[in-house]
């Protein structure tokens, strides 16, 4: 197996956030300050884990990522751009899969290079290879509700990346799954990342699946969240959930983990 | 489907034969039996001059050309119902200007019933084709605006935003998002709207005419004869019943996705 | 452990078919009195057709279900449930939700205040007696439908992955809760999950199911000592046994 250890002293930054902040405003003028002045970047190729307590700021922080949501403060560089909006140098899979239902698997994957304008032929060959590479194969006519919940997502990794996106964000893709398909799932993300690599933002508040599949892993706190610690994971691929260190790693981190609020 | 499925539909198909039998029996029992008989024709002498109608014309045709007849009338103010309706639904669902403006005026209009419409429609449209149209549109048109209205105000929001993900621009998100995700409204409205125009056929036929199935109810009142009022509303019954069939059967045909099948 | 607790639930030669598709294919066990039994197996295998069987949502094929020595009967016996929705009716408080079991089963007013009471306290939520589900975060919610299963004091409390959808954390939380309520009330658990970390966490027997057409794998004794560490030697190897007889991944 190729190994996955990429060379993560190299100074290609993808993503770079800069002083992050965010803050929702109440009905009644009051205020809810979601994140406090984040900075991190992310390495070309680099699987990044943003992983904290239920109802902390990472999904948030993600759609700034994305361009879905703005920033009150700072910003967000993207490929040497600014965000400003969303976009196709972004592929994103959701935690609610967010599949078009009207359309079939092989509609839902060409998507995105359907609505930039590339030629019929070119991108439905372009789906096939990633309908193939997720392991969908012979299901291109189906709709999603014909689809269990771990081939739904199959398809959300698949539509995201068939679009060439520069980098992949991950908003809990896995959290409605039962536990099994889930512990299959990553598997096969790691899968389809070591033949296809991308840099991948990945959100999480299960510490096994953070473990399991980041380079690193950035631990946030409550709201407003800011970064507590960073952790590099140098576990050899591919990794066992039961394996010493694994466990060490998991139980140090739940530590320094914040209590949920809720 | 299933076979469970299959055997469970053959169960309900059998209990609607025998109802609808049990209903046909009562009747005829209460229409010749009891005090009521004065007040009610009896189930076979309705069945047997609703036959009749198919070869001796009741006025100056029969029963095929009437019901021919009302269908075109419900099916062009119908057409028009489905293209006006769906345009001002997602127009006020999408556009808040649009909303703003169209929304008060429509909720003044709605409370409306199609009869009291029918003195200006006369005036307006003379006594004609065009006013029954005008009635019957009236009769049909809310239900494929509200529906469609509603359904525009429903897309979820992560869908388009997942279409913007995709690179999909604002036109793209409209004609790809906004309405494909509405069509299973725009259907249930459609579904109402067709059985809901067609019942406002009565009253349109109310206008002058010789023909229609609405027609032989309004003249059987005028000269008493109930039987022939029953005949019509029978006829009205039965296409009715084939119209919402057949249009629940275009929306599996072309909602295949809204079905909820599973795996 | 207590070897000599009495058998509370037979399973004999349970068999479900749906036409003729076979998926339980004789399955049989018991349940001992006051006995945490967790149920595991692959992802779509019939446990949540086993489930409807055992409370009779489904008639089974062939087979029998006893409870103290008779067959099923809901009217008779005391079957609470509790699975992944929380299942509170949103316009009663969390007062009147946990008391809607006792109404149900028609306990007399002052027997069922004194329940209630005692029930809200068990699970920590005194405070928040007059609050409506929707005024409660997630974990509140699921204590409340907890408090409302146990207070109706059941014969046996089935439950069906009651906590798939929540964060490592708070389920960490809320099993320690049931842990902590199973050995404080005497109740009899069935457990259903597709975790096995969950059901080495929680049970005193794990029953390992095998893929459709569903049968007993392997039954599994599971007697380390509470509280449990995710991490320690003897964790690892039961998670692993488990493991290794469900990987279909």
């Amino acid at each position: 197996m190729e190994s996955t250890r990429r060379d993560v002293t190299k100074n290609n930054k993808v993503i770079i956030c800069e002083n992050v902040s965010k803050t929702f405003e109440g009905k009644k003028g009051s205020v809810n300050r979601v994140l406090d002045n984040i900075s991190f970047s992310v390495r070309e190729n680099e699987f990044l884990v943003l992983f904290g307590p239920g109802q902390c700021g990472k999904t948030t922080l993600l759609n700034i990522i994305a361009g879905l949501e703005k920033p009150t403060s700072g910003r967000v560089i993207v490929n040497n751009k600014e965000v400003t909006a969303p976009g196709a140098d972004k592929g994103m899979v959701y935690q609610t899969i967010a599949l078009f239902p009207w359309l079939t698997v092989m509609g839902n994957v060409e998507f995105g290079p359907k609505v930039r304008g590339v030629p019929k032929k070119e991108r439905q060959e372009k789906a096939k290879y990633f309908i193939d590479l997720v392991g969908l194969n012979g299901f291109e006519k189906h709709y999603p509700s014909q689809l269990s919940g771990g081939m739904r997502q199959r398809v959300g990794i698949a539509r995201a990346y068939c679009n060439d996106p520069y980098v992949m964000l991950l908003d809990e893709p896995f959290g409605h799954l039962d536990a099994q398909t889930r512990y299959m799932m990553e598997d096969e993300l790691q899968r389809i990342w070591q033949k296809e690599k991308r840099t991948i933002v990945f959100v999480t508040n299960n510490i096994e699946e953070a473990l399991y599949l980041a380079d690193r892993i950035i631990l946030l706190t409550n709201c407003p969240s800011t970064i507590k610690k960073e952790y590099i994971i140098d576990l050899p691929r591919p990794r066992n959930y039961v394996d010493k260190r694994f466990l060490q790693l998991r139980k140090e981190i739940t530590m320094n983990m914040d209590k949920s609020q809720y | 489907m299933t076979k469970a499925n299959r055997s469970e539909r053959k169960k309900v198909i059998r209990s609607a034969i025998i109802v609808f039998a049990a209903f046909i029996a009562v009747w005829q029992i209460i229409s010749t039996l009891t005090p009521l008989r004065d007040f009610v024709p009896s189930a076979s002498s309705v069945i047997s001059a609703f036959i009749r109608s198919f070869y001796i014309p009741i006025g100056k045709h029969t029963m095929p050309h009437h019901v021919a007849v009302s269908l075109f009338r419900v099916l062009v103010a119908f057409g028009i119902a489905c293209f006006t309706g769906v345009i001002l639904g997602v127009l006020m669902g999408y556009f808040r200007i649009a909303e703003a403006i169209i929304k008060p005026i429509f909720e003044f209009i709605r409370p409306i019933p199609p009869l009291a419409w029918i003195p200006m429609s006369i005036l307006w449209f003379g006594i004609g084709n065009t006013s029954k149209f005008f009635i019957i549109f009236l009769g049909c048109f809310t239900f494929i605006t509200v529906n469609t209205y509603v359904g525009t105000k429903s897309v979820d929001p992560v869908l388009i935003g997942a279409a913007r993900m995709l690179g999909a621009n604002e036109r793209q998100v409209f004609l790809r998002v906004v309405l494909p995700s509405t069509v299973p409204y725009i259907f249930a409205g459609l579904h109402i709207a067709i059985t809901a125009g067609w019942s406002a056929v009565v009253g349109a036929e109310l206008i002058r005419s010789d023909d229609g199935v609405g027609w032989i109810v309004n003249m059987g009142m005028v000269t008493g004869n109930t039987v022939q009022v029953m005949v019509g509303m029978m006829a009205i019954g039965i296409v009715g019943f084939v119209l919402a069939t057949a249009m629940a059967a275009l929306e599996r045909r072309l909602c295949k996705w809204n079905q909820q099948e599973g795996m | 452990m207590e070897n000599n607790r009495e058998v509370l639930v037979e399973v004999k030669n349970l068999t479900k078919k749906f036409g003729d598709l076979l998926v339980l294919d004789d399955i049989s066990f018991n349940i001992k009195k006051g006995e945490f039994l967790c149920i595991v197996g692959p992802t779509g295998c019939g446990k949540t057709t086993f489930l409807n069987s055992m409370t009779k949502l489904y008639d089974i094929t062939s087979g029998e279900i006893l409870i103290k020595g008779e067959p099923v009967d809901l009217k008779r016996h005391n079957v609470a449930y509790i699975f992944q929705e929380y299942s509170t009716m949103p316009w009663l408080k969390v007062e009147e939700n946990v008391r809607f079991g006792l109404d149900i089963k028609k306990v007399p007013k002052k027997i069922a205040d004194e329940r209630v009471n005692e029930y809200i306290k068990l699970v920590g939520l005194e405070a928040f007696r007059d609050y409506y589900p929707d005024q409660l975060s997630a974990s509140m919610l699921q204590r409340v439908v907890i408090a409302r299963a146990f207070a109706t004091q059941p014969d046996i409390l089935l439950m069906d992955e009651p906590y798939g959808q929540l964060d490592m954390e708070l389920r960490y939380k809320l099993e320690d809760e049931l842990i902590n309520l199973w050995q404080r009330t005497g109740t009899t658990v069935l457990f259903i999950t597709h975790n096995i970390e969950e059901a080495v966490y929680l049970s005193e027997r794990i029953i390992v199911l095998t893929n459709k057409p569903t049968k007993i794998k392997k039954e599994i004794k599971n007697d380390i000592l509470r509280p449990r560490d995710i991490a320690s030697k003897e964790f690892v190897e039961l998670r692993n046994l488990v493991t290794d007889l469900i990987k279909w991944w």
